[in-house]
């Protein structure tokens, strides 16, 4: 028995047939959609390596029900930048060498892209406490801390919020 | 004594004569990572991203005691579960214990649980939740026996054994007298002594660990998130039963490793058997549950020190003795144990060193290699000693540090070798970074300053006699360079790394040049990430390649071009040569052409070179008697600190670290060593560590442990590099991956205990340690609020532990008795 699940993924439209809507959205983008670029990291919904954006706010996808984003727009890092370049958060990381490892990343780059596109030009204490919601156990922050600010500074507006210049690209 | 003087060391005069000046331009520029791409945009793959067809996923059943005997095990419930593959015990294992020295360990439990963590079963089933119900549904009859929950239990007379052929619980023990340490302390004018512990710190990185496994006829491919494939490939073989021939190790990427990934713990081994066991690929990734109930976490130990000086401040004799917890099983512990008894004395010139360590069996999570490798534990008890000895001499902490520190060409008393040497640069830097003397000039209420030193190796001779490296360049005919090297890279940029100097080496740009990733069967032969080893190891036998592989070109396009090989020189990606001497033009030709050109002809041939390097070093003897690096990195760190009085808890309100490791090839990624090695620091010293009930973590995630997060960071962080110059580094550089943490938490009780007088003996730093020790001083925070005040009218006696801490710690509590005030005669009351 699976269940249908319909719901906005990285500005396309998608349906997946889920096992149990109760499961983890983390489960599903990861085994069922093969999204593989948000991590799991503890499934408490303490780390922030699992962050995506669901309607515009960064949650940890560990606890979110999968069946609760029936219908809402679901955006994984895989859904950032596309085929002319990155998003503006993503090369501030590359920029300011705001990662290590890599695989605590996608999560902060998807708390600062919900922040961002609340409110373009945060201050630096929104900045700290955006950093500060997810672990990093390799960079001391600080060029994670680094980059947010570069990201700020190049004026990070999202490019595409709304993923219509993406489906245009992909026609 | 100068360097010239010493001995030889093996290495070629080659790399001896490197000089200064010859830095090319990529050396030392903020190359961009080479996998940054991947990383931002979630397509590199670590362990829990492969994927195999008809992939299955495995869980881990573990002991809920910290030592029972294994009465029965049932698994038929488990087995019948629907999409349930294989339930596994260990009658189904090969019962073969390993261990990286001394084998005690099963992949699965027999008879016996040794510690609440302890695998006992495992299943393989179509889907991670299904494998988990699976767990539950094992049914288990334990007999509980009695554990030793702590060093003192377990060394107790006539104490239960956690290994009957262990006596006394004693894993491994060692000792020295080098130089007469009583002789010395005898002449000494000023001796200070105290005991110092820490605690399980777990590397908790990011991503747990975790393997893919495939057979293939009796061959198994395991794609692995390892530091060191090569080693525990070896280790998979001995533990599966198996000759090394039949297991092939890849290494995925890898979200974090400090020492947590290096192949102790059975993870990987469990999930080979489940694959074979299945005729399936299996995953098996550790939850973060079983992470921190059985990965190899850093051990605790406890450090009693004693040292002597003359009235003039120089050092004279350092005794130690050293109990180290652990924990149930061996894995690299009893080498973490060597390095934490002898490395600190590269540091200072004592004039005698005697030391007594024991690695100490206990019912507990087992320990293990954990960045600094037994460092931080030294750098944290002595550096603790060295600071009350200053305030006993009535010396400056810094000028203490100047007036003992090692020098280039200074040798230890267990032959440590020192080439390059900044440590004195690195200590004024550091002062002057933290502005040490105008802050001394103007004190500030609450606040503290501290500093602390370290040194550390690049590459560390533990697995025979052999910690060397090699590595294949081949240029293609497109015009790249591949680097073929099994050494990976954690997540450090060690592959960013290598390819610069290979792109330096061969006159090429980064964007040309690819490093390959660990794969037992195809890349050369490598022991991987750990001891700060992969630039400097790596790096030279990367560069000799890449140097033989440039000579090949040359010589190619001599004949291409007409002109000697001498006069040939590779810029850009190009081939360069001058005019001919019949005054034809300059020549030039394309590095993918002259690479083509020299294979398309008969017998043609590829432009490859291969280079090796091994470090400079020697095996040290059973009492640790060896030059164990060819290279010694080091760092000054200082810290100011501020403790609200009314409830201990403490800021660092300024850092600063100076680091020696030699030629800084990336400064981006350097930086990024250091500042990261200080937020560990940091979580060692003051915010890492668990409740603990019946011998195991009481909720074991990070509810309840806490990393660092970037508020804990300092918001005046001052990170810099010493004028340094390694002769036998690639291009001068050392290791730079684990020393900044070393000195972190001695660093930060020092401060405390400059701010507030009192020096907390146990880690982590916690403001309740620090609160009752201000209370007991009778210094009533000025400022205590009503919770405050309930928590003093119920405080215990400082000797008493007032929280729920590791069962493994001492019993003589949180805090030493305190210091009655500040100053420097003051913090060294509890001395002796």
């Amino acid at each position: 028995m699976s269940v249908p699940l319909r719901f906005r993924l990285n500005h396309e439209d998608v349906e997946v047939h889920v096992q149990d809507p109760g499961a983890p959205l983390l489960d599903v983008l990861r085994h069922d959609l093969g999204l593989t670029g948000t991590k799991s990291g503890c499934e408490i919904g303490y780390c922030g390596a699992c962050t995506v954006v669901v309607d515009g706010r960064a949650v940890p996808s560990c606890l979110q029900m999968a069946g609760l984003v029936e219908g809402r727009d679901v955006q994984t890092v895989e859904g950032l930048g596309g085929p002319e370049g990155l998003d503006p958060v993503q090369r501030a990381f590359v920029d300011k060498a705001g990662f290590q490892c890599g695989f605590c990343t996608p999560g902060h780059i998807m708390a600062l892209r919900a922040l961002l596109d609340e409110d373009p030009a945060p201050d630096e204490e929104r900045l700290r406490e955006t950093v500060d919601g997810n672990y990093c156990r390799c960079t001391g922050y600080v060029k994670i801390l680094d980059s947010a600010r570069a990201a700020v500074a190049s004026g990070a507006a999202n490019p595409d919020p709304g993923g219509a210049g993406a489906r245009e690209e992909e026609r | 004594m100068s360097t010239t003087e010493m001995p030889a060391t093996g290495l070629p005069s080659s790399a001896l004569d490197l000089g200064r000046a010859v830095l090319p331009p990529l050396i030392g520029s903020p190359v961009e990572r080479i996998d940054a791409l991947e990383k931002v945009s979630g397509r590199a793959t670590y362990a829990a991203d492969t994927r195999l067809p008809r992939m299955l996923y495995g869980a881990v059943l573990r002991s809920p005691h910290a030592h029972a005997r294994v009465v029965s095990v049932d698994t038929s419930r488990a087995k019948r579960l629907p999409g349930v593959h294989a339930v596994i015990t260990g009658a189904d294992t090969a019962r073969v214990k390993w261990g990286a020295f001394r084998p005690d360990l099963y992949p699965l439990a027999l008879d016996r649980v040794r510690y609440i963590g302890d695998e006992v079963a495992a299943v393989a089933a179509r889907d991670l939740e299904t494998a988990r119900r699976a767990c539950e549904l094992i049914e288990v009859v334990y007999e509980p026996l009695p554990a030793v929950l702590s060093l003192d239990e377990a060394l107790a007379e006539g104490a239960p054994l956690v290994h009957d052929d262990a006596e006394g619980n004693v894993a491994h023990e060692f000792s020295f007298d080098r130089g007469g340490a009583d002789a010395w302390f005898e002449r000494s004018d000023v001796v200070v002594e105290g005991v110092w512990e820490t605690a399980r710190q777990w590397h908790a990185s990011i991503e747990t660990i975790g393997c893919t496994a495939e057979w293939a006829g009796d061959r198994v491919s395991m794609w692995v998130n390892t530091q060191t494939p090569f080693l525990a490939r070896q280790r998979y073989a001995t533990a599966l039963g198996l000759p090394l021939r039949a297991v092939r190790v890849v290494q995925t990427e890898i979200g974090g490793g400090f020492g947590g990934k290096s192949g102790d713990d059975n993870t990987s081994v469990i999930c080979a058997i489940l694959a074979r066991r299945t005729g399936r690929p299996v995953q098996l990734v550790n939850t973060r549950e079983d992470e921190f109930l059985a990965s190899r976490p850093r051990i605790p130990m406890r450090y009693r020190v004693r040292l002597g000086f003359t009235a003039s401040g120089l050092v004279t004799a350092k005794d130690i003795e050293v109990i180290a917890d652990n924990g149930a099983y061996t894995g690299k512990a009893q080498a973490v144990l060597g390095a934490a008894t002898v490395r600190h004395d590269a540091l200072f010139n004592y004039r005698a060193v005697r030391a007594h360590s024991r690695l100490v069996y206990t019912n507990l999570v087992p320990t293990g290699a954990f960045r600094g490798f037994g460092n931080p534990s030294a750098d944290w008890a002595v550096g603790q000693a060295w600071d009350l000895a200053a305030g006993k001499l009535g010396i400056e902490v810094p000028d203490l540090f100047l007036l003992n520190a090692v020098e280039s060409g200074s040798v230890s008393p267990h032959n440590h070798k020192i080439t390059s040497c900044e440590l004195k640069q690195c200590i004024t830097k550091a002062a002057e970074a933290i502005d040490w003397a105008g802050k001394r000039a103007n004190p500030t209420p609450n606040r503290g300053l501290a500093m602390g030193v370290s040194v550390h190796v690049s590459g560390r001779r533990s697995f025979g006699d052999y910690d060397g490296s090699s590595a294949i360049v081949r240029l293609t005919e497109d015009g790249r360079a591949t680097v073929i090297v099994g050494e990976g890279d954690i997540g450090t940029g060690a592959r960013t790394t290598l390819a610069q100097i290979a792109a330096a080496e061969l006159g090429l740009a980064v964007a040309d040049v690819s490093v390959s990733r660990p794969d037992t069967d195809l890349t050369t032969h490598a022991l991987g990430a750990l001891a700060s080893r992969v630039t400097y190891v790596a790096g030279n036998a990367v560069k000799r390649a890449a140097e033989q592989a440039c000579g090949r070109l040359l010589e190619a396009a001599a004949r291409q071009l007409g002109r000697p090989a001498s006069q040939l020189w590779v810029a850009d990606g190009v081939v360069h040569g001058p005019a001919g001497p019949d005054g034809g033009d300059p020549v030039s030709s394309p590095v993918g052409t002259v690479v083509r050109a020299e294979l398309y002809r008969p017998d043609g041939e590829p432009v490859i070179g291969i280079g090796s390097f091994d470090n400079p070093s020697e095996f040290p003897d059973q009492s640790r008697y060896g030059n164990e690096s060819g290279a010694y990195n080091f760092a000054a760190e200082a810290a100011e600190v501020e403790v609200d009085p009314a409830t201990g808890a403490l800021t660092v309100t300024e850092f600063a670290a100076v680091v020696d490791c030699g030629t800084v090839l990336n400064p981006p990624l350097a930086e990024g060593q250091v500042e990261g090695g200080i937020a560990q620091g940091l979580g060692m010293a003051v915010t890492e560590r668990f409740s603990w009930r019946d011998g195991g973590p009481r909720r074991p995630n990070f509810g309840d442990y806490k990393l660092p997060t970037a508020g804990i960071m300092p918001r005046k962080l001052h990170i810099g590099f010493a004028d340094s110059y390694e002769p036998t580094g690639p291009f001068g550089a050392k290791g730079v991956g684990e020393i900044s943490l070393d000195p972190v938490p001695s660093i930060i009780a020092s401060a405390v205990a400059d701010a507030v007088g009192v020096r907390v003996h146990e880690l982590p730093i916690t403001a309740e340690k620090v609160f009752w020790g201000m209370s007991a001083q009778g210094a009533p925070p000025d400022t205590a609020d009503p919770t405050a005040q309930d928590a003093r009218s119920s405080a215990p006696e400082p000797d008493a532990a007032p929280a729920p801490r590791d069962p493994a710690s001492a019993p003589h509590g949180s805090a030493s008795a305190p210091d009655a005030g500040r100053g420097p005669d003051s913090r060294t009351q509890e001395a002796r």
